[in-house]
């Protein structure tokens, strides 16, 4: 009898723990009315990475609402609906199916790569054209289908970034950590093979979850080893607090964060502790000249600022509507070649052509760097 | 840092972890004791807790100010606040149920959990929140190891809480109601103790503490979300069950024991940070099989 119902227990936890997500989609509207056309957007709406993907379904939004103020594509409205991902892969999967069952004949969004690499293959599947709009782990070239589009720079890129950034600051020794997600998993390897390949050392590498909150541990093997300079390659909701538990511990050199750390809200959630922090990140849009407007007109339409992937996710929107009226049809395949064919389109990122692995080709990194509270663009 | 000195730094660190799992596992193990109830929805408590202090941090930070002081009140008011949340979940959702068989009363507990942290989900739109508690948080070492004002406050309050519970539970009328009662409820009814009050009395207390760690995690680590919940009572209940579950000396070893276990768990090579809770609910699982009484449980005690 005891032992039953300890063994019921063990069940129920475990149970717990494989169901421990929640949350859910909204519900689009899935009509294909005459004159219109359905595309989705699959971005995060909930969870630790809302934040982000919140500007950027306001961002695919706002494009929307420019495209169909001048006539639409091809002289169809464009209608949008949502699939959250959570920033999880089994919900990702589940909007992902969402989505093609309500017949989008195109897609835009991915944040976390980690959420994206999942979908791939249910949208190849289905023939359903995606611009990726965010999400850059090199995991995702492999699980490509062919039928994904890359406009963010990898994570090959951004480990270069981050290397060349680090040897420029006369950093020898580094300490490593990620999240165990593909997406920061991927940047942490990377980093580690250029680094290395460098000739340089790598004192402390460690991984923690997803939702940790005590370093403790890692901290405490930092100030063991003293490396110059500790890269975060996870998002910011873990890495504000690492940060703070790093100054706290009382470690005094560089900090860098990775571009999924580049939101405002994780200096926001660090404090001070986030003061003087590097930031291998994307092209942020305060920074981007050709951006002015686009912020103008989001802060109008919006009671927020554009967020770090906002101009990234008008420029998949944008991309796509282009390559809509390139293939001059509502064809999936036609469009994914157009997509394809895509040379040198004018995003407010810079220009937009693929490479045969459907990336960009083309790296976008910047170096940012925390100041008076902010992210300052250095180089 | 030789070591010998990560140890002792690890040990440092484990003992405030483990106080936070001891504050939470109290509640479980009191409302396992009483009503041999596993109370799903005690981290949830734990995370309104914190959410509670929020509310009032934000409110009387002009007036105020957020450091100690007002830490202090906002504690003992989050407190008695949590700890009536407490007392009414248990009078709505657990008080109806209690002669149902146990598995109805243990599928009620998940849906409140599901409706606690649903709720502060939307209401707190689903973003991390700083906590936006004003304290010390400049470091200084004796030797080689690593304080801070915060973490010793923070320990110190933790240990005072679990003091002023153990002098409860033993020197007063009300715990010897509590313990008597999680000895035999029905005999209890009959010695004329009011059982109904004394259960909501349990579910106060409990919730107060979790309300307690919960504000004390918010201090420490500076930012707060509607699921941090979700995890602490995983690990609050492993601590019931290793220090033997309906035993409330047994949760506070068993919290502070499982901080150490974890802390000194991440130092092994090849561990590392990623496997801690693995390396936790291993230790649930190996009690559950060789110890499921726990600690301080006696193996003849039928208490299932």
């Amino acid at each position: 009898m005891l032992n039953s119902k300890k063994l019921f227990i063990l069940f129920l936890v475990t149970a717990m723990m494989a169901f421990g997500t929640f949350g859910c989609g909204d519900d689009g509207p899935a009509d294909d009315a005459d004159g219109e056309v359905l595309i989705g957007i699959m971005v995060p709406t909930t969870g630790s990475e809302a934040a982000d993907g919140i500007d950027m379904e306001n961002a695919a939004k706002l494009a929307v609402e420019e495209i169909n103020a001048r006539g639409g594509v091809l002289g169809h409205r464009i209608v949008t609906t949502t699939g959250d991902d959570g920033c999880d892969p089994s919900m990702a999967t589940a909007a992902a199916s969402q989505l093609v069952s309500e017949e989008v004949i195109a897609l835009v969004g991915g944040y976390c790569s980690g959420a994206t690499l999942p979908t791939l293959a249910i949208y190849g599947d289905a023939g359903i054209p995606f611009v990726v709009a965010a999400s850059n782990a090199t995991s995702l070239i492999d699980e490509n289908p062919g039928w994904a589009f890359m406009i963010n720079s990898t994570g090959l890129d951004q480990a270069a970034s981050a290397v060349d950034k680090f040897i420029a600051l006369g950093v020898e020794t580094i300490g490593v950590i990620d999240s165990g997600d593909a997406y920061s998993a991927d940047l942490k390897a990377q980093t580690i093979l250029q680094w290395e390949a460098a000739g340089y050392e790598v004192v402390a590498d460690d991984t923690v979850q997803r939702g940790e909150v005590d370093f403790s541990a890692f901290v405490t093997t930092i100030m063991a080893n003293q490396p110059d300079a500790i890269y975060w390659t996870g998002y910011q909701a873990e890495g504000a607090l690492l940060i703070r538990q790093l100054r706290e511990g009382g470690y005094e050199g560089v900090i860098m964060v990775g571009d999924g750390s580049s939101a405002q809200e994780l200096i926001d959630l660090a404090g001070p502790a986030a003061e003087g922090v590097l930031c291998t990140g994307p092209p942020l849009t305060d920074f981007l000249p050709a951006a002015q407007s686009f912020i103008e007109n989001y802060e109008a339409s919006f009671p927020r600022e554009p967020g770090a992937y906002a101009a990234l996710m008008y420029d998949a929107t944008m991309l796509l509507a282009d390559a809509i009226e390139r293939a001059g049809s509502f064809d999936s395949a036609e469009i994914r070649d157009a997509l394809e064919a895509t040379d040198g389109f004018e995003g407010l990122a810079g220009p937009i052509m693929f490479t045969e692995q459907n990336t960009l080709a083309r790296s976008n990194f910047v170096i940012l760097e925390a100041r008076d509270g902010r992210w300052a663009l250095v180089e | 840092m030789a070591l010998h000195e990560i140890l002792l730094q690890q040990l440092f660190n484990g003992l405030l972890i483990g106080s936070f799992y001891g504050l939470v596992a109290i509640g479980y193990s009191m409302v396992y004791g009483i009503i041999k109830l596993l109370n799903f929805a005690h981290g949830d408590i734990y995370m309104i807790g914190a959410f509670c202090g929020l509310i009032f941090l934000t409110i009387a930070a002009p007036v105020i100010g957020a450091g100690w002081p007002s830490l202090i009140v906002g504690l003992l008011i989050s407190m008695t606040l949590v700890g009536l949340l407490g007392v009414v979940i248990q009078r709505v959702a657990y008080r109806p149920m209690l002669k149902a068989p146990r598995l109805s009363i243990l599928i009620t507990a998940l849906a409140v959990s599901m409706i606690l942290y649903n709720t502060v989900m939307i209401l707190s739109a689903g973003r991390y929140r700083v906590f936006p508690a004003e304290v010390g948080t400049e470091s200084f070492f004796i030797g080689t190891l690593r304080f801070t004002e915060t973490r010793i406050i923070l320990i110190v309050a933790a240990f005072t809480l679990m003091f002023i519970l153990h002098m409860f539970i033993t020197r007063t009328m009300y715990g010897k109601a509590m313990r008597a009662i999680a000895l035999d409820r029905d005999t209890c009814q009959l010695m004329g103790i009011d059982v109904y009050k004394i259960i909501a009395i349990t579910f106060f207390v409990g919730s107060a503490l979790a309300a307690a760690a919960g504000i004390m995690a918010g201090v420490y680590y500076g930012t707060i979300h509607f699921f941090m919940g979700f995890l602490i009572g995983l690990k609050a209940f492993t601590a019931a069950v290793i220090g033997g579950i309906g035993i409330i000396p047994g949760a506070m070893l068993g919290g502070l024991l499982l901080g150490l276990l974890e802390a000194f768990g991440t130092q092994i090579p090849f561990i590392g940070t990623v496997w801690k809770d693995v390396f936790s609910f291993a230790f649930l699982i190996l009690f559950l099989i060789f110890k499921p009484n726990g600690l301080l449980g006696r193996a003849e005690s039928e208490r299932m």
